[in-house]
């Protein structure tokens, strides 16, 4: 399949729809729709492993990420207090220790990209079982011991965010501090500004929905 | 991803076709069922004009909308919904000759397509910015995450003896003997989970009554027609997955492979529909205790005896 215009022709779209909607997700207002974009841009990346007849592993990213960008997006959702994410909001916080994290970290990988000489070793197209059966037997033989850790941490994480996030978490009953949406500053905008002119001005009136501003008493 | 032996134009054709026609006789039949459960006798012409009636009469209706809805996500949920039916069903072999797309992980592909059924669920029920719609998305959510191993598990449990993750193989496989027969757990299990994707019947939790229609409660018109046809043929992908995996897809006596397709994946269908008028909606706490207190376990126990029998 390598080498023909058609999958060049795809992998430029699908790069571009990766990179564009990974974009997307922080230009939104909305915790929920932040997480469809990012899974919109796995789904691309998922796509393009495809194209490279990585197909198990592509395959099983976007079986993963359905479920997992639906958990993170219902988590998110909780911890903001933001009643099912439908309020605008601003995703974008801290404004200086961003710009240097996002460019620390673009330039580290794009030198990663330019500088390090990746192996050329493509899967034949007979080949993808094999290439199936080594991805388990690195899983289950070499790197169990870095996976499985990996594994319980985040089992954990999981455990304690639902801790913290259930109704009767860390933080005693969930209704006793949490106070209705302050939803005036949103219907009082008209609909005709549009979604992001709306966000704007939730940003600037703090919009009684950041998340900074929420106490937990 | 190759495609064997059929032009796109082809491959479109059969699985467009198979979808429609599932579809019409999903909804014929919970005509039929839905008459006969409540006594009352229905002329079989009625019967077959119906489906047409109600889309006409669907497709007649004004058009509503909600206060500040997200109008591209309501409608990438409907869109995505059926071409994810569509997506599941390209890698299921509706005769011997082969799926529509031969891939190798087929059922990974699947799978997949079904763990996306998910977001476009969730999404359809958050989209309309309304409550009974947002609390039915909140509710496939714990639902699917649910029924989502039970699937997994029993479909690689049924990938076990085929030693492929290719849905064809794993028919061949079957030549002899059927794994109903030789995996008993996973028909059982594969149907409930089939259900809960299709959320059917029993499984409608998220577009249940008690929420007056739950994520399609702010739904009109063609876009309800559009969700429900989407939905009928996600149930139809999921019986024709179900044929295959666990009914021997296309081998039996006598009648060529494709009608032994569509007589097994009818069956199945049948079973569902006939559930969804004779069985009560289960409660979402219910379902969610039972599927990983009990389902769970079944499965894995169906996908170690399973291993333990192919390893021999």
């Amino acid at each position: 399949m390598t080498g023909s215009w058609l999958v060049e022709v795809f992998f430029w779209a699908f790069a571009a729809t990766a990179v564009i909607s990974a974009y997307l997700v922080f230009r939104v207002d909305s915790m929920v729709r932040a997480a469809f974009w990012l899974l919109a841009s796995f789904l691309a990346v998922g796509a393009i492993l495809v194209l490279l007849e990585a197909r198990f592993l592509g395959l099983v990213l976007l079986l993963m990420m359905a479920g997992e960008m639906t958990i993170m997006a219902v988590f998110m959702v909780m911890f903001m207090m933001n009643p099912a994410g439908l309020n605008p909001m601003t995703m974008v916080h801290q404004h200086r220790t961003a710009v240097v994290a996002g460019v620390a970290s673009f330039l580290a990988l794009a030198s990663v990209g330019l500088f390090v000489r990746f192996p050329d070793r493509p899967v034949p197209a007979e080949g993808t079982a094999q290439a199936t059966a080594d991805l388990g037997g690195e899983l289950l033989g070499d790197s169990m011991l870095i996976f499985e850790t990996a594994g319980v941490s985040l089992l954990a994480a999981m455990v304690g965010a639902i801790a913290l996030a259930s109704r009767n978490g860390r933080f005693g009953d969930a209704y006793v501090s949490s106070r209705p949406p302050d939803l005036d500053d949103v219907t009082a905008a008209s609909p005709a500004d549009g979604p992001a002119a709306e966000a704007d001005e939730a940003a600037m009136d703090g919009g009684g929905m950041d998340h900074a501003g929420m106490d937990h008493g | 991803m190759t495609v064997h032996a059929v032009s796109p134009a082809a491959a479109v054709a059969e699985v467009g076709t198979a979808l429609v026609a599932g579809v019409y006789v999903i909804a014929v039949l919970d005509g039929a069922v839905s008459a006969r459960v409540a006594g009352r006798s229905r002329p079989g012409t009625a019967l077959l004009v119906m489906p047409a009636r109600r889309a006409a009469r669907l497709l007649l209706q004004a058009r509503t909308t909600t206060e500040r809805p997200d109008a591209a996500a309501w409608a990438v949920a409907t869109v995505a919904l059926g071409a994810l039916a569509a997506g599941g069903l390209m890698v299921v072999p509706l005769s011997a000759r082969g799926a529509v797309a031969e891939v190798a992980d087929g059922i990974v592909l699947f799978g997949a397509a079904m763990a996306l059924v998910m977001v476009a669920v969730f999404l359809h029920g958050w989209s309309p910015n309304s409550v009974f719609p947002m609390i039915g998305g909140y509710r496939f959510a714990a639902q699917a995450l649910s029924y989502e191993m039970p699937l997994a598990l029993v479909l690689i449990a049924v990938a076990l003896p085929a030693q492929s993750l290719s849905v064809t193989a794993i028919v061949e496989s079957q030549h002899g003997l059927w794994n109903v027969v030789r995996q008993p757990l996973g028909l059982p299990l594969y149907l409930i989970a089939a259900t809960g994707v299709a959320f059917w019947g029993p499984l409608a939790i998220p577009d249940s009554a008690d929420l007056g229609g739950g994520t399609a409660a702010e739904s009109s018109s063609s876009e309800l027609l559009a969700w429900r046809v989407a939905r009928a043929a996600v149930l139809v992908t999921v019986s024709a997955m179900g044929a295959a995996a666990f009914l021997g897809g296309w081998w039996g006596p006598l009648l060529p492979g494709p009608v032994w397709v569509a007589l097994k994946t009818t069956a199945l269908l049948a079973i569902i529909v006939v559930a969804g008028h004779t069985l009560a909606r289960v409660r979402l706490e219910s379902f969610v205790v039972v599927a990983w207190v009990a389902f769970i376990p079944l499965a894995l126990v169906d996908v170690f005896v399973s291993g333990i029998l192919a390893l021999r």
